[in-house]
């Protein structure tokens, strides 16, 4: 299967190892992984502010770019959601109304592609270390992606798992909100690596790069053990 | 009288973008009816160990069952458990078919208790005094609902809500018979029980449980307005 | 009280309340309670999503038809041998109110809890007239008694406080003893005693209305603590108001709603009191009300109808969405300054009273979706939290200027590749010098709010992209990452 890779601003230009990481992940599950170089930020920061209209500017870039592709795969729940309201956002332009829905139809997260695509629950990863997890919010509640990390977790060889208290909570990221309203964004977060703490986990993994650079900035800011790390760089752990 | 109502509904009619309201009721048609699926298969036998177990789930709330034959043994054992000292009850011919009057008029006045049945020629005040004064207030429930543990009651003459609201417990006798699955199953009967007139009593309560609030800390506590308890006897052959 | 508490702007309420750890103790304490009885309570239910769809499909119903129902209920209130008020603006439902007291010569007004008489200040408006005005609902029991503190919850107006908090209320107001337990048991207990002397000498009873039913003409009230049964039995007037969405085509989707609005607002199956109110009570009847009236208000309720924020009519005021909130959860109610708070709260507050005051409320969410998953109604909370920041940005044009420049950038460098490139590249060079272990402590400009509270990572010098090229270059496909 040939898949083109959304890679997010964030992975681009900050995590690189995620994309490096989803990139050899696909290739060993037998894909062919294309990078379309047009693609740009799918326009969520100008979105999530109400500034609808100067986010469609980025958003039909992202929707030249990929309108063609077999399927699209990006390492972020939040962006895949971005892609799957396009519809919503262009619902009454006559040019992208129609070109939006393809691109949202074939637009799929990582771990659910690999789960519910290709069908596969064992990546065959190893990975010796206590883990936490976080579900981000809008890849469980918006997108719907709840299981298949889970999933692929739970199959990596040596990995003890130990559930996060209040997982359902949000990190506090937000995008804006978490520089707008930084008071309070601070006190969810505070709360969300209480939470990692107590699980005594040496890692605390998701599968989206805002929340993990909110949650690991935090870690790291308070001078805590514990790390924040994207689900691909576990999964892409093959001894 | 209706005041203000031809401005205040053309508003609406505007805001819903028509000049005026439309003459045909509308229909309902509903998509969803995860209502019909839930309990509804059951018969009152299965019903009541949901009812029992659900009594047991509600604070302070207890229940029994008993032949009608029984009734008055039993009302009167319920009462004595409560603390018995002051009994008001409502003046309602189910109560009389179990020969009440047994208890009302002779044995708890013997032993010294104050009775005072709901009296429409007292007026409101007395009623209101006398109930407030009794330990126990007993009404005759028209259904019982086996999810939620309730019991119904109409308000008539003889019926007196009070009754169930002022005294420190709350026994209702309801009829077997009578025990539904759900509200689903009581808002048609009760539909049903006034099609004639198309005029429900003033009010229609659906109680389960005594009174209760969770305001301080989320702690769910008995008896903050109304009853501390609350006893149901259900007839088993009626 | 009006929907609105203080002048003060939403930042400095934000900082009074996060400074209030006794709140902040309570109000998550009570969240997690909370979540827990309503994931039961709805896992009992089973079906749930079709329960949703059902609720949302019967609201919109109601809505979509809302002129025809209005006028069925009156109708039927008359047949019943009640009175129906139709109240435009909110001084219009208090001047109907009063002048229905004062034709009682009635000075001694119960009231069971109702949001919608917070929103027109009834209890303000019937003091001025010398009436003595009681909360019986505990929490606005508690609430009053300390000196009128505001709800700061549309379910549990007192959450923000303890029992210690309301243990020393009931000291300093009622004379309870000093040494006396704070059980949550033992003060209702205590309050139960005092009030029974206020309920049998009151005059009127004030009840708001959870659903009215428009067939029958009934309303209907949902307790747990039966006030609003005594409140409409033992006074010999009863006014009832309701917002005008608030009501059913019949009582079997009245059913439906009181179920799913008791699962979701307390997990409970049903409460312990569901009052269904026709009319005054019959001439044979010796308790309830000699007199019915049903005040039925708009208050700008007919401007969203006719909007694009219709669907937060659909609203039952079940509160799941202030209690899986996790902004509400750390700032609590008071900070929303206004008597509906939560996710329903940002939405609604700025429709009813103008984005001048409330223009900051939809920015105060995540957009993590939680309101909008436990909504029973569907109420898609969180997009009508985006529609108000949409609103806000370019059709009022109230949108910082500082943001407005940023979000032009955006829309130019975000939309070209190359611009995008180049922009996130300099950005590594700029960023280097400012870094301690690759992570940023200090940042300036835009990067400042951010590293506040958290550390940044800093710009990769080799983009994923050229990463990718290069690899291609080479024949591509080894595991060089590591």
């Amino acid at each position: 299967m040939k898949v083109s890779l959304f890679a997010t601003c964030l992975v681009d230009t900050f995590q690189t190892n995620v994309g490096k990481a989803t990139v050899e992940i696909l290739e060993r599950l037998g894909c062919e992984i294309e990078f379309p170089r047009s693609q740009v930020c799918c326009g969520q920061p100008a979105y999530n502010s109400g500034h609808i209209e100067k986010a469609k500017e980025p958003m039909k870039k992202m929707i030249d770019t990929f309108l063609h592709a077999e399927v699209i795969v990006t390492p972020s729940g939040s962006c895949a959601t971005m892609f799957k309201e396009y519809p919503h956002v262009f619902k009454d332009d006559p040019l992208y109304a129609e070109k939006a829905q393809i691109v949202a139809d074939k637009t799929y997260e990582l771990t659910d592609f690999i789960v519910n695509v290709l069908k596969v629950e064992d990546v065959g990863a190893s990975f010796n270390h206590k883990i936490t997890y976080h579900p981000s919010c809008h890849m469980t509640r918006l997108l719907g992606v709840k299981d298949a990390p889970y999933t692929l977790l739970n199959n990596v060889k040596g990995l003890e798992f130990v559930p996060l208290p209040y997982s359902y909570n949000c990190c506090g990221f937000g995008g804006t909100f978490s520089v707008k309203m930084g008071n309070i964004s601070e006190q969810m977060v505070d709360e969300k690596v209480d939470s990692a703490i107590e699980t005594e986990a040496e890692y605390l993994v998701g599968a989206d790069g805002g929340c993990l650079m909110n949650i690991g900035g935090r870690m790291h800011r308070r001078g805590e053990k514990i790390k924040a790390i994207h689900i691909a760089e576990i999964l892409n752990q093959i001894v | 009288m209706i005041q203000n109502r031809t401005p205040f509904l053309n508003k609406i009619s505007a805001s819903l973008n028509r000049t005026e309201i439309n003459a045909q009721p509308p229909v309902k048609e509903w998509q969803h009816r995860p209502v019909e699926k839930k309990l509804s298969h059951l018969t009152s036998d299965e019903l009541m160990p949901a009812f029992i177990e659900q009594c047991g789930v509600l604070k302070n709330t207890t229940i029994v069952e008993v032949e009608a034959a029984q009734a008055m043994k039993e009302i009167d054992a319920a009462v004595q458990k409560f603390g018995g000292q002051s009994v008001a009850l409502w003046d309602d011919e189910r109560l009389t078919a179990l020969g009440i009057e047994q208890l009302t008029t002779s044995k708890w006045i013997d032993e010294g208790m104050a009775v005072h049945i709901w009296d429409s020629a007292l007026g409101r005040t007395e009623n209101f005094e006398r109930t407030n004064a009794s330990n126990i207030g007993i009404a005759y429930a028209e259904y019982a609902l086996a999810e939620s543990g309730t019991v119904v009651l109409y308000s008539a003459e003889g019926q007196g809500k009070a009754v169930g609201l002022l005294p420190n417990v709350f026994i209702a006798i309801v009829k077997k018979s009578t025990l539904l699955p759900r509200m689903t199953q009581a808002a048609s009967k009760i539909k049903e029980d006034f099609a004639n007139t198309q005029l429900l009593p003033a009010a229609v309560d659906f109680i389960s449980g005594p009174s209760n609030s969770a305001d301080i800390e989320m702690d769910l506590v008995v008896g903050v307005h109304g009853p501390i308890f609350a006893h149901y006897i259900v007839l088993s052959d009626q | 009280m009006a929907i609105k508490y203080n002048d003060e702007a939403f930042k400095d309420n934000v900082n009074t309340n996060l400074e209030r750890d006794f709140m902040r103790g309570a109000v998550t304490a009570a969240q997690n309670k909370l979540h827990g009885g309503r994931l039961k309570a709805v896992e009992e239910l089973g079906d749930w999503e079709e329960w949703r769809n059902h609720g949302e499909e019967i609201r919109q119903h109601v809505l979509n038809n809302l002129d025809y129902y209005l006028n069925q209920l009156a109708e039927n209130v008359e047949k019943a041998g009640g009175h129906v008020f139709f109240a435009q603006t909110a001084d219009e439902a208090t001047a109907y109110v009063q002048s229905v007291v004062k034709k009682k010569n009635a000075t001694r007004v119960l009231k069971s809890k109702s949001m919608v008489t917070e929103e027109i200040s009834l209890n303000e408006a019937l003091e001025e007239i010398g009436c003595s005005v009681l909360e019986t609902d505990l929490g606005e029991y508690i609430l009053q008694l300390d000196d009128h503190d505001k709800p700061s919850h549309i379910v549990a107006p007192s959450v923000h406080k303890n029992r210690f908090q309301i243990k020393e209320v009931f000291v300093a107001k009622l004379g309870y003893p000093e040494d006396g337990s704070a059980d949550a048991k033992d003060l209702a207990r205590f309050v139960r005693t005092i009030l029974r002397e206020d309920y049998m000498k009151a005059e009127v009873g004030i009840t708001g209305c959870n659903f009215a039913i428009a067939d029958s003409g009934s309303i209907s009230l949902v307790t747990n603590e039966g006030n609003a049964g005594l409140v409409t039995t033992i006074p010999e007037t009863h006014i009832a108001v309701m917002g005008m969405e608030r009501l059913v085509p019949s009582m079997e989707e009245l059913e439906v709603l009181v179920n799913m609005l008791t699962r979701s607002a307390v997990g409970q199956k049903l409460t312990s009191y569901v009052n269904i109110i026709t009319g005054p009570k019959r001439s044979e009847d010796v308790d309830g009300p000699e007199d019915f009236h049903l005040v039925i208000l708009d208050n700008g309720r007919s401007d969203i109808l006719a909007g694009e924020f219709k669907s937060v009519l659909q609203c039952i005021r079940c509160a799941a969405c202030v209690n899986v909130c996790p902004v509400y959860r750390h700032i609590g109610g008071h900070s929303y300054n206004s008597i509906y708070s939560g996710p329903i709260g940002a939405v609604l507050t700025p429709l009813l009273a103008g984005y001048d005051d409330f223009k900051e409320l939809p920015y105060a969410s995540s957009l993590c979706g939680a309101c909008t998953d436990a909504c029973p109604v569907k109420i898609p909370l969180h997009q009508l939290l985006l529609k108000h920041r949409q609103v806000i940005v370019e059709k009022e044009g109230r949108a910082p200027v500082s943001e407005g420049l940023m979000m032009k950038g955006f829309s130019v460098g975000a939309s070209s590749s190359t611009l995008f490139n180049v922009g996130t590249k300099i950005a590594a060079t700029v960023m280097k010098p400012l870094s301690k272990d690759n992570m940023i402590s200090k940042g300036v400009g835009p990067l400042k709010d951010w590293t506040d509270i958290r550390d940044f990572p800093i710009v990769e010098r080799e983009k994923l992209r050229d990463w990718f090229d290069k690899r291609e270059k080479k024949g591509g496909k080894s595991n060089d990452s590591k």
